[in-house]
């Protein structure tokens, strides 16, 4: 399986100089149509996405990429994504804090 | 179950407390189950913690490395540098069985190439995009690695909360449902039996003075 990443040109430009070569460097409203696509790829096991660009999806489309296992979706920047709501969710506190 | 339902007989009496028995069981044991995944959980959590700065840090010296390299080698350079990779990445994935959630193994191959390994002519490119293909090279090996554990955790969360519910449904409504039928099952056997005792006293009683009579 192959890793994918996903995002604005100069997010997936590096990527590739790491030799990754499912990368798709696509415009921001081509963004979610390209995820979505690469959800149902068999081949796909890692999707990486910069963690601002999944901050600007809609919830429904979170929450399918935070809940999909095959392939992970991997947020990639500063940001905690989404990790910390469901921990909040499952064990009623907040164990996710990094600061 | 309507607790009107119920026929206050004494095989029902003795099926609901065969059954209290076994939902106390079952109870005990998922909560067990329960406790044994949140300590599983809170052992990776630091490691996923850990991990996830990790990516954050590193991320931010990639982009530093790369912005560099396309600012003084210019972005066709990176670029041009970038398809003549022979080195890709592979990952493969296995399963492991954690306390009944199945979760993955993820394994890769080798990330960190070499430089004179890596495709692109030594000569050709400058420092600054080895830097830069370095750096990014170290972050897919770390995603990777975050990759198998968030998946884990996921796991592990979805578990925890389908236990969590199931173990305050026996916890608060099955149980409680149960004792209920079994109290009312009781009450109306004993009124039962009371109301027999009453009537073979009357027949006593009619008895008694027939015979005296």
């Amino acid at each position: 399986m192959e890793i994918a990443v996903v995002g604005s040109e100069e997010f997936v430009v590096g990527f590739r100089l790491a030799g990754i070569r499912k990368v798709y460097g696509v415009e921001p409203d081509k963004l979610q149509e390209t995820i979505l696509q690469l959800l149902e790829e068999k081949s796909v096991g890692i999707l990486a996405v910069h963690s601002k660009d999944i901050e600007r999806l809609p919830q429904p489309l979170r929450d399918r990429m935070m809940a999909s296992v095959d392939p992970v979706v991997i947020p990639v920047g500063e940001e905690e994504g989404d990790m910390r709501d469901k921990i909040r969710r499952a064990m009623g506190i907040d164990l996710y804090k990094t600061k | 179950m309507a607790v009107r339902e119920i026929q206050p007989t004494r095989s029902e009496l003795l099926e609901t407390t065969r059954k209290i028995r076994l939902t106390k069981n079952g109870h005990k044991i998922l909560k067990l189950k329960r406790d044994g995944l949140i300590l599983e959980f809170f052992n990776i959590l630091d490691q996923a913690k850990n991990l996830r700065q990790e990516i954050a840090g590193l991320y931010k010296t990639a982009k530093e490395t790369i912005a560099i390299a396309s600012a003084v080698d210019g972005v066709i350079a990176v670029r041009s540098a970038a398809y003549a990779l022979t080195v890709h990445p592979e990952i493969q994935l296995r399963s492991r069985n954690l306390m009944g959630v199945v979760v993955p193994e993820i394994t890769s191959s080798r990330i960190v190439a070499p430089l004179d390994e890596r495709g692109y002519g030594i000569i050709g490119t400058s420092p600054r995009i080895d830097e830069a293909a370095d750096a990014y090279e170290k972050l897919v090996e770390t995603v990777v690695k975050a990759a198998e554990l968030e998946t884990t955790m996921k796991k592990l969360l979805e578990e925890i909360e389908r236990t969590k519910r199931r173990v305050n449904a026996l916890e608060f409504k099955v149980l409680p449902e149960l004792e209920e039928i079994e109290r009312f099952i009781r009450f109306r056997l004993e009124e039962l039996e009371r109301d027999n005792i009453f009537r073979l006293k009357r027949i006593k009683n009619k008895t008694a003075a027939k015979t005296e009579a």
